[in-house]
């Protein structure tokens, strides 16, 4: 299996790119769905590169863990975009269908496994830039603004750095 | 959109068949569409901020109850405040008119790249109030609009208030930034779009809290915090004691100094937030620096102890009333000119908007630095020089003393903040004073810097905490540029000249890529800046250990 999506890997990599450009609406699909400059649009770029980082790792081996590593960019996004949960990792799960084009009859349900660990990947990863997203909106003022009034000895009380353990401030 | 097709392949392509208006693909059908989503809205404006500023229609209201609690007539107030302002500014009559939806602008504005919302492109945050316009105030419209099928045709639509929901949503999912109109063949200003969207939503009490209650504090006690002035020189005594601690050196400022020869204006942000606070301390280095070796006298106010002006996310009166204050206080010192720190929206205002609301500010001089006698003539009539220009004057005259080495362990790349890069073309100032202070420093990909620079994703009073998803997707663009400089040079520092992106750009980097932090560009001159008298210096203004000490 790991050889037929080695070869087939371009032609996986342009139908789950566009299967997941598509999830955005019409208008704005043609327009990320463009190969442009990456820095005139980032999402259309990092979708790619993060699609292409996922299905080159499957064909190595590799762990969860590789996995969130190369989805965080693609989820990182479409965590703070207005997709529900279920919207934000459904592009993963568009992989079964494109695959079943190329994936021989005998390999297909051990590709759907397949699938179902890069979807539970994401999950991960979209619960971790979510959290992230509410540690954010939780501390950011407290951090910026009562910080400095912590070191100015104009207010007392549980610092910020001890509330949060070692997480960086 | 324009740049993808020919006009002849674009005539080929054009669909004869008439379209229903129960279509989906209708945009500007906006009973389905318009869902005011958690994280993208910020919440709504006090009733007592409202009152302090006399500003219409004060009352509790929630964005996402069905009813707004707007006035029985509201429809005729807006009518009547659109009517009024296409009188009174051309530009706004003609910005209405003269759009011709080329999509120029579609993919340029930083919310629509990463919220990937269509109605995020500037055109169609435009069209928003257009359609109202032309419904209303066109005679093509007027006709049009009793035919079947004409409101359609002309891209009009009625004032309803589904039409309304949807504007207040998307003029505060603007920050006013302008990167569209550098692509805009005609030079519409999609910023004054908003602007005038945003006072118009004023007139009907429908302004956010992060703006309302900065702009009354400031009126009421001089800056956005509404930190009174006795707290205000507590944190200045503060910062003073540090950099005693320091360099050994007292550089206390001087308030309220009749007769001083500038008065020294910056965002409450550098006095009161982090990293700001280290900026506000590269300042006092400076000044003190400048007393002692070329007797410049500088006051600080606790009066005009806000350079930034929330007022103008809110309307011009508000925008005017604010500004007024920094003048009257110069006025009241009778300083010759103003230094402004390092702010963004402050010297939008200044450069475009001072002088026809407050000025001329014939009370004072044409700015002339005293040390070098260097005339800055691009301040001729507002009277008030940007730190990095006066800064970078000092520096190339050699009056500085600075040692890079102390900023040795920063690889810079710099963030063109939106209003003085596009508002007043500051682009190589800020630049000059980084590469005098730090020896390795990065541009991040042109298409992201200088004019065409990116937004933070929060300016325009949208730098609050509830509408954290709308900020860290508006600041995506942003950030991937920055990530690029990181992997690619090792990029650890991003430098800045604004107050809220020193705020903002603190979280974008803490979401999008941990491994940098922010810094102003004054922080670098505090630490490069070698003071009379100094004591060997063995940490950074953030008090940690000189690059070098640390190994000892």
């Amino acid at each position: 299996m790991k050889q037929t999506i080695k070869k087939n890997r371009n032609q996986l990599l342009e139908s789950w790119f566009h299967a997941t450009i598509n999830t955005y609406p019409e208008e704005s699909a043609r327009v990320l769905g463009k190969k442009s400059d990456r820095f005139d649009n980032p999402v259309g770029a990092v979708t790619r590169e993060s699609l292409e980082d996922v299905l080159t790792l499957v064909t190595e081996s590799f762990g969860r863990e590789g996995l969130e590593k190369a989805l965080d960019p693609v989820i990182r996004i479409r965590a703070v975009q207005a997709f529900n949960p279920a919207d934000a990792v459904s592009f993963v799960f568009a992989l079964k269908e494109i695959g079943e084009s190329v994936i021989e009859k005998a390999d297909i349900i051990k590709f759907y496994r397949l699938v179902d660990e890069i979807a539970l990947a994401a999950f991960n990863r979209y619960m971790k830039c979510r959290e992230d997203i509410f540690l954010l909106k939780a501390t950011e003022s407290k951090r910026r603004i009562h910080h400095a009034f912590e070191r100015a000895g104009l207010v007392a009380e549980l610092s910020e750095g001890d509330l949060l353990g070692s997480k960086k401030s | 959109m324009a740049d993808e097709l020919t006009p002849d392949e674009a005539l080929d392509k054009i669909d004869y068949r008439p379209r229903s208006s129960s279509e989906p693909r209708n945009w500007l059908d906006t009973t389905k569409s318009v869902q005011i989503r958690p994280g993208m809205y910020c919440y709504a404006a006090k009733p007592e901020s409202v009152e302090t500023l006399g500003l219409p229609n004060a009352r509790a209201w929630n964005p996402t109850d069905e009813d707004w609690k707007l006035p029985e007539n509201w429809q005729e107030i807006l009518h009547n405040g659109i009517k009024e302002r296409l009188e009174r500014f051309r530009t706004f009559k003609i910005f209405m008119d003269v759009c011709v939806r080329c999509g120029a602008c579609a993919d340029k504005c930083h919310f629509f790249l990463g919220t990937g919302d269509p109605k995020n492109m500037p055109v169609l945050r435009a069209e928003l109030l257009r359609s109202i316009y032309r419904n209303d105030f066109t005679l093509a419209g007027k006709i049009l609009k009793k035919l079947p099928g004409g409101q359609r045709l002309l891209g009009a639509r009625d004032l309803t208030l589904d039409a309304l929901k949807e504007m207040w949503y998307y003029f505060f999912q603007c920050t006013e930034c302008r990167r569209c109109s550098v692509f805009c063949p005609y030079g519409i200003d999609t910023a004054e779009i908003t602007i005038m969207g945003r006072e118009l939503l004023n007139l009907i009490g429908l302004n956010i809290d992060w703006i309302a209650t900065p702009v009354s504090n400031c009126y009421q006690t001089g800056n956005h915090l509404g930190i009174q002035p006795h707290a205000f020189k507590d944190m200045l005594d503060f910062f003073v004691e540090d950099i005693e601690e320091i360099t050994g050196v007292n550089c206390a400022p001087q308030y309220q100094k009749k007769g001083a020869d500038i008065l020294f204006v910056t965002p409450s942000g550098d006095v009161f937030a982090d990293p700001g606070t280290y900026t506000c301390q590269g300042y006092l280095i400076l000044f003190k620096y400048l007393k002692e070796k070329y007797g410049l006298d500088v006051t600080w106010s606790t009066y005009a102890s806000e350079g930034g002006n929330f007022g103008f996310f809110t309307s011009h009166e508000t925008m005017k009333r604010l500004n007024a204050k920094m003048y009257a206080e110069a006025r009241r010192l009778g300083v010759k000119w103003i230094l402004g720190g390092e702010c963004g929206h402050m010297w939008r205002v200044i450069h475009q908007y001072m002088d026809t609301m407050n000025g001329p500010a014939d009370f004072m001089e044409v700015p002339v630095n005293p040390i070098t006698g260097t005339r800055f003539d691009n301040a001729a009539s507002t009277k008030m020089v940007h730190i990095t220009e006066f800064t970078a004057d000092l520096i190339k005259h050699g009056k500085l003393e600075l040692d890079k080495s102390r900023n040795a362990n920063r690889i810079m790349t710099f963030h063109d903040s939106c209003n003085p890069a596009r508002g007043m073309g500051l682009l190589e100032e800020p630049r000059y004073v980084i590469k005098a202070c730090v020896d390795q420093f990065y541009e991040m990909p042109p298409n992201t810097i200088r004019e065409q620079t990116f937004c933070c994703g929060s300016g325009a009073g949208l730098n609050a905490g509830e509408n954290m998803e709308l900020r860290m997707a508006g600041a995506l663009p942003r950030a991937n540029a920055l990530k690029y400089v990181h992997e690619k040079f090792g990029v650890n520092t991003l430098g800045t000249i604004c107050a809220i992106d020193r705020a903002a750009l603190s979280t974008l980097c803490e979401y999008w890529v941990p491994e940098c932090e922010v810094a102003g560009v004054h922080e670098l001159v505090g630490n490069a800046l070698i003071l009379p008298g100094e004591k060997e210096r063995t940490e950074d203004l953030r008090m940690e250990p000189l690059p070098g000490v640390e190994e000892e």
